[in-house]
């Protein structure tokens, strides 16, 4: 008997083992380009085997890209500045709207509340190129577009419903015992939100906030309508990468390498408070 | 503080939950909220607590209307089924949240959980997240908790309902006693019998959605209202026989297994009467074949019940009758016996409404006791 | 003496890898006769689930071995092991009716229409389910749905019924009744049952020998009369009877005539000497520090005696529940009719050494039940 667990212990880990490589080979593949030059890149058949340079993540950094044929300029680290301040002050104003509202869906029911909240939601469903046009001429005249205030604001499109449903269902898995509780030990409602339902739902805020960050991060076709080259972030920003002289492989890896840094750093530092707000055992028990 | 509530309704959606629920309750008396789930007590509590409101009647806290009156602001407390705790703070910021919000000085506060603490025998996990305590803490800091800001109203959701049995039982001898002690008016819910005629002062059988008896545990006990109500209190169950009364040489009687059994005086106007017989367990006991009336009935089994031993008997005509007797009695434990019923503690019932018809000799008991 | 239907030999179950894992039951071995119903009686984690589901065959023995009517079943699958079990939870088929439900074990073996409908309405009818047999389970209460998987489990042919909790959603006013019912069913058909629970009034009313678990290990294994006139230890004494057994610390000392103890507040209880067998005498002198239990039925009011005032009384209807302040502790009575007593009523009570269970306060084991000396 316990040798058929064995079996079933190495089998399973076998399996794992092939599922983690299947996901992370890219990754690790676009990490060792990013130390290569485009010659080893490009060689046939690929190997493993190379001089790691540091050349990619210097002129990154720089502002300098070094073409076969010319030197170009580039701003990778101002867009990696946007690509941070934009992510951070969205979700920053996404929960400062999505955490009231998300309480007040989840605990008020109010006539209407379910369509409403509905009809956020909705606004993830419609393809962003059809809210884009009419939005950027509508920006235009209204001088923000190619502002940050326009595209925080536009933003909110992607944060807000998501911050909105997912903090929604943490609050509704708060008993209502134990809010009651807490307003007829005496306490107010103010008081019970603050210091009963957010601690409770912190670990759902938590992980509304970091999945909201990383899709604020990833957003292109926003910023590549709305934004000039100053406000780009990032994801935009590395299309300077694909010149007329070719495509500079090695500078794309380093810049992608850069540039998942922060959501990486990020997704590893809250995974506890993920892990926790997913199984919200604390409350229920 | 006296509690009153008049005709009091609630309904969600089209579901009337209390339908006219009208009580009193005087100044540091316990009423106890008593009946099977889903018959509106836990609703009845939100109410008089405001954390819902009703949609018609008055809930008055010493006479005065509650309507429009915030939860904190009407010296209440409360003890929840499942404790309700605050999970991510400690037992002594649990007990002290009361006391935090009338904004008692940190001295005060000290005092004031560890008092109850030490009262509740929780002072030595007072460090403790809900999480780490056992059971039988959780329900005493929630306990605590409702005590803790000496309320004037104290609403007890069923507070033993999920705590071992032990416990149960100690609590049962302790709580009464403790509450007392606060001086408040309390409503205590549960669906626990022995409970509610160990707490109440009165209690208010409930079923749904409106009050069907309100009396001194004596007085549901001895003379519950309905078969309802008789079901409700006493275990093992009450037996419930069909009966239709007849009149005789000495006054009206009813027919068991071709036994008579002679009824009081005052029930000389029932005679046909479709009917039921109510016999307590503890009412019947095993006499010799010859006694007068005795019922020959054949003994299916037997067992031991918190003290009592339970028989569970089937007359010649397969009728069955549960028997009570105080353990360590002798008694046939299968086979054939014979069965006397004490008359004075019978009960009779309307066949059709299930409504007690009351007799002289049970209008007696209920005053005396 | 008949022989065993179920034989449990030095079962351990280890959740996790062998002597190192958690060890859910200890060693556990316990015979069952043909035709007896047997109760594992114990609070929640005390390992009586997991042995019951290793009986069943859904959770692997992990040492020792289990027979069922003289054949080892422990490597073998639930399908192959001739066992019906009934479920805690709701385990009915969602999609077919209660009567389907019910039916399902005697459709599958072929059994001719007629008699599968005749013993369903005679089980349907003791636990008063006939009134929702055609009906589906989701529509049914807890209480009607535990009471038709107790009817699915119950119509089987099976050389070992398995009932899991099977009473806890009922409504109170049915349990006593259906117990009754249940038991006479059983016995009248010479079935052997095994009843899992945490409720100590259900093992009473049902089974013929308790079980009693603790922390993985079976601690004792008796008659409910065995279980109340002589519990094992001290675990078992206060675990097993409703209300609680009182219990008191005390020191014992010998003089000429008396044996006296000495309880906590300063008190004392003084017996004659004569009363305790020579041999228990000496034991409870050497010990010197020992656990006094007394059930609460044994002690008596009396016109003199040791003084106790009375703290609660609560009537319930057929008996009377009295506290008493008493040697520092609450003493428990239970008196079978209306006591007219009042809080701050003082009370004189006796203890008949007969009554008295003595205990060894460091390991717990019984030493005395009554005059003699425990084996």
């Amino acid at each position: 008997m316990q040798s058929v667990s064995t079996l079933e212990r190495v089998l399973r880990g076998t399996a794992l083992s092939l599922v983690i490589f299947f996901f992370m080979f890219p990754i690790f593949w676009i990490f060792l380009m990013s130390f290569q030059t485009n010659e080893t890149i490009l060689r046939v058949p690929p190997s493993m085997v190379f001089e790691p340079t540091l050349t990619n993540y210097r002129s990154l950094i720089s502002g300098t890209l070094e073409g076969s044929t010319a030197t170009l300029e580039i701003r990778f680290m101002g867009n990696l500045y946007n690509s941070l301040f934009l992510s951070v002050t969205s979700v920053t104003v996404g929960l400062l709207l999505g955490v009231p509202a998300a309480y007040a869906f989840a605990k008020l029911k109010f006539r209407g509340s379910e369509d409403i909240a509905f009809t956020l939601l909705s606004f993830r469903f419609a393809p962003p190129l059809l809210v884009l046009l009419p939005l950027t001429i509508y920006f235009q005249k209204i001088g923000l577009a190619d502002t940050y205030v326009g595209l925080i604001w536009v933003y909110q499109l992607i944060v807000l419903p998501l911050i909105l449903w997912i903090v929604r269902g943490y609050f509704e898995d708060i008993p209502s015992d134990i809010e009651y509780a807490h307003r007829i030990a005496g306490h107010g409602f103010w008081s019970t939100f603050t210091k009963i339902a957010l601690p409770l739902a912190g670990p759902g805020i938590a992980a509304a906030g970091l999945l909201a960050f990383i899709f604020a991060w990833n957003n292109f076709i926003f910023a590549l309508v709305l934004a000039s080259a100053d406000k780009q972030p990032v994801t935009v920003g590395a299309l300077a990468f694909i010149t007329a002289s070719g495509i500079n492989y090695g500078q794309i890896a380093a810049g992608i390498m850069l540039s998942i840094a922060p959501t990486f750093a990020l997704a590893l530092y809250a995974q506890r408070y993920l892990v926790e707000g997913l199984s919200l055992g604390a409350v229920k028990g | 503080m006296s509690l009153s509530l008049k005709d009091v309704h609630k309904s969600f959606k089209k579901d009337v939950v209390l339908d006219g629920v009208s009580l009193e309750v005087p100044t540091g008396k316990t009423l106890v909220l008593f009946g099977p789930s889903g018959a509106g007590k836990t609703v009845l509590l939100r109410l008089i607590a405001g954390v819902i409101e009703p949609d018609a009647g008055e809930i008055a806290i010493a006479g005065r209307d509650m309507h429009g009156v915030e939860p904190e602001d009407r010296g209440i407390g409360m003890a929840f089924q499942n404790f309700a705790l605050f999970p991510h703070l400690s037992a002594h910021e649990n007990i002290a949240s009361p006391l935090t919000a009338q904004r008692q000085s940190k001295s005060a506060i000290a005092d004031g959980v560890q008092r109850l603490a030490k009262l509740l025998k929780i002072d030595h996990v007072l460090g403790h997240k809900p999480k780490e305590l056992s059971n039988g803490q959780k329900q005493r800091t929630a306990l605590a908790r409702a005590l803790a800001g000496q309320p004037n109203v104290l609403l007890l959701d069923d507070p033993l309902r999920n705590v071992d049995a032990k416990l149960r039982f100690e609590m049962r001898l302790e709580l009464p006693r403790l509450i007392k002690d606060q001086n408040a008016t309390v409503i205590y819910v549960t669906q626990d019998y022995k409970e509610a005629m160990a707490f109440g002062d009165e209690i208010a059988v409930i079923n749904g959605g409106r009050v069907q008896q309100v009396g001194s545990p004596a007085e549901i006990y001895l003379t519950p209202a309905n078969t309802d109500i008789a079901r409700l209190f006493g275990d093992p169950v009450i037996n419930l026989l069909e009966v239709t009364p007849q009149m005789g040489p000495s006054g009206p009687f009813v027919s068991v297994s071709d036994q008579h059994l002679v009824l009081p005086p005052s029930h000389v106007g029932d005679v046909d009467r479709p009917c039921i017989l109510g016999l307590r367990p503890e009412a019947l006991r095993f006499v010799e074949a010859g006694a007068p009336g005795a019922i020959p009935l054949t003994v299916e089994t037997e067992a031991p019940l918190n003290e009592k031993t339970v028989t569970l008997a089937v007359t010649a005509r397969g009728r069955e009758i549960m028997m009570s007797r105080p353990a360590g009695t002798p008694g046939p434990s299968t086979g054939a016996a014979h069965m006397g019923i004490n008359a004075s503690a019978a009960l009779l019932f309307d066949r059709d409404t299930g409504a007690l018809i009351p007799s002289q000799d049970a209008k007696t008991k209920g005053k005396v006791a | 003496m008949s022989e065993a239907m179920l034989q449990i030999s030095n079962v351990d179950k280890f959740y996790g890898p062998l002597d190192l894992g958690v060890h859910a039951v200890k060693n556990v071995s316990l015979d069952v006769a043909r035709g007896d119903i047997i109760a594992l009686l114990g609070s929640s984690g005390c390992g009586k689930t997991s042995t019951l589901r290793m009986i069943a065959g859904f959770e692997e023995v992990s040492r020792g071995s289990i027979s069922i009517a003289g054949r080892e079943v422990q490597t073998l699958p639930p399908v192959k092991r001739n066992v019906a079990m009934a479920f805690e939870g709701y385990s009915l088929y969602p999609t077919v009716t209660v009567r389907d439900n019910i039916a399902f074990a005697l459709k599958s073996s072929g059994r001719p229409a007629a008699e599968i409908a005749e013993k369903v309405a005679e089980i349907a009818e003791m636990l008063e389910i006939t009134d929702i047999l055609e009906r589906f389970p989701s529509s049914i209460s807890g209480g009607q749905q535990q009471r038709a998987s107790l009817a699915r489990a119950l119509i089987r042919d099976a050389d070992l019924y398995l009932l899991d909790e099977p009473m806890g959603q009922l409504e109170p006013q049915l349990r006593t009744l259906l117990r009754g019912r249940i038991k006479y069913y059983i016995k009248e058909r010479g079935l052997t049952a095994i009843l899992v629970t945490h409720d100590q009034t259900e093992a009473n009313a049902l089974a013929d020998k308790i079980a009693v678990m603790e922390d993985g290990e079976m601690q004792q294994y008796a008659s409910p009369e065995e279980i109340k006139d002589a519990p094992a230890n001290l675990f078992t004494g206060t675990f097993v009877g409703e209300p609680p057994m009182n219990v008191f610390q005390a020191q014992a000392t010998a003089s000429d005539k008396a044996l006296v103890f000495a309880l906590q507040d300063g008190s004392e209880l003084s017996f004659p000497k004569s009363s305790f067998a020579a041999a228990l005498h000496d034991r409870i002198v050497g010990l010197g520090k020992v656990t006094l239990g007394v059930r609460p039925y044994a002690v008596h009011r009396k016109e003199t005696g040791a003084a106790a005032r009375v703290l609660a009384n609560q009537w319930l209807g057929d008996q009377s529940h009295i506290a008493a302040e008493f040697a520092g502790g609450a003493l428990v009575l239970v008196e079978h009719d209306r006591a007219a007593l009042a809080e701050g009523d003082q009370i004189a009570v006796q203890l008949d050494p007969e009554d008295l269970h003595i205990f060894d306060p460091r390991t717990g084991a019984a030493i005395s039940h009554g005059a003699s000396l425990v084996g």
